[in-house]
């Protein structure tokens, strides 16, 4: 989507949208002026985090963790789908935290 | 069913703005989605949090809401999507981090790691015995000491031989082995030892046996002759009328054993007539007619 729509889909102004662009807080490839739904969504959170009162100094650390987490998750994900791929005898060795395998 | 907004956020209905936006922002922390990505319910008490500080938080709203003129269920904006449902879906998200488990290896290293996709299941495994072969000399195994031993790559072993090592024995070094995978234990050192025999001494179980040539008269008339033993010569005496065959025994001048006692060395005797002809000694076994030399043969033929 173009600026325009993006700024009025995240609720914020131009002048937030290019320091956040420039703090790296939204990624490289908005100063193309083309923002992408994940975009929006990035800008709500970080609106959010002002709301309740996170500084500019917090909300860096807070986006970082909250991608690490995410990768994270997905990687967890993939680890639960294979295991459920796995013949039964497999799996329950798998969920024996003791087990040597 | 939209709730009373002053309990949602927990406050009275005199509480200041400034109290209910701290409790907003108490709640909000706890609760906002984006926060709590694997918690569904989350979503929910947001949603009904932010309605509630929609309506109290705006001092406008807040005493129409107070008279009745405006009802909770009119304050439910509609919502954008969270940054979880985009963040979560992985392959397109541009802000996609791996760093939460980048030292685990990449990726593509961590599943097949975690399922041996490639048949690697023992992530740690104990490293593989070696097995080498130590040849002894038969003193250097009955008393024991040091021993290097060369390996084929080179490098110098030490060998501590316990005395009274036995041909055949297997000798383990913990650790010696090959090293271990996945930060598993070294394999051990299994040094099997070939002892060479010994010229004079010969080992039976824990006991020495040596053959003692003695002088004929030695053997007639008896007397003290150093002995040979593993652990250096000693004196013994030899009885009147030893003859060849004799076993005399020594006690404990045999191989150590692990108790701290000895094996026993068995001496047999055998008569010797001396090197060189001796005319002295002709002319006295000349004169000499022992009446039971005849029987003595007899004897051996039966």
């Amino acid at each position: 989507m173009e600026t325009r729509e993006f700024l009025s889909a995240a609720r914020i102004d131009a002048a937030m949208m290019t320091a956040w662009i420039e703090a790296g807080w939204l990624g490289p490839h908005c100063k193309s002026g083309e923002f992408l739904d994940i975009d929006v969504a990035r800008a709500g959170l970080i609106r959010d985090l002002t709301d309740i009162g996170v500084n500019d100094e917090g909300i860096p650390v807070i986006l970082n963790l909250v991608d690490q987490l995410h990768g994270l998750r997905r990687a967890l994900h993939e680890v639960v789908l294979a295991v459920r791929a796995q013949p039964e005898t497999r799996r329950s060795r798998v969920s024996r935290p003791d087990s040597p395998y | 069913m939209p709730t009373d907004p002053y309990q949602t956020l927990g406050v009275s209905k005199d509480a200041s703005q400034e109290a209910i936006q701290k409790a907003y922002r108490r709640l909000a922390k706890k609760f906002h989605p984006d926060l709590n990505p694997g918690n569904k319910q989350a979503e929910d008490k947001f949603k009904d949090i932010s309605a509630a500080y929609d309506l109290l938080g705006d001092p406008q709203k807040r005493p129409r809401f107070d008279r009745g003129e405006i009802d909770a269920s009119g304050a439910e904006r509609p919502r954008q999507r969270y940054y979880r449902d985009f963040a979560d879906a992985g392959t397109s998200n541009p802000y996609a981090s791996d760093d939460g488990f980048a030292d685990f290896g990449n990726a593509e290293d961590l599943f097949s790691e975690v399922f041996g996709r490639r048949g690697r299941t023992n992530l740690r495994m104990r490293g593989q015995d070696v097995h080498y072969n130590l040849e002894l000399d038969f003193l250097d195994a009955i008393n024991g000491g040091k021993q290097q031993l060369t390996l084929p790559d080179g490098s110098v072993l030490d060998v501590a031989i316990p005395p009274g090592t036995r041909d055949g024995q297997v000798l383990r070094l913990r650790g010696k082995g090959r090293p271990g995978i996945g930060g598993g234990p070294p394999g051990d050192a299994l040094i099997e030892i070939h002892v060479r025999p010994h010229r004079i001494f010969t080992r039976k179980g824990d006991d020495i046996h040596v053959e003692l040539p003695v002088s004929l008269r030695e053997a007639v008339l008896g007397g003290k002759v150093r002995v040979p033993t593993p652990s250096g010569e000693v004196t013994m005496s030899v009885p009147k009328w030893a003859n060849t065959g004799a076993v005399l025994r020594l006690k404990a001048r045999g191989v150590p054993r692990p108790d701290g006692s000895r094996g026993d060395e068995y001496v047999t005797l055998k008569v010797m007539l001396p090197e060189t002809p001796d005319p002295e000694l002709e002319r006295f076994i000349a004169q000499w007619r022992p009446a039971a030399a005849e029987r003595e043969r007899e004897t051996t033929k039966a």
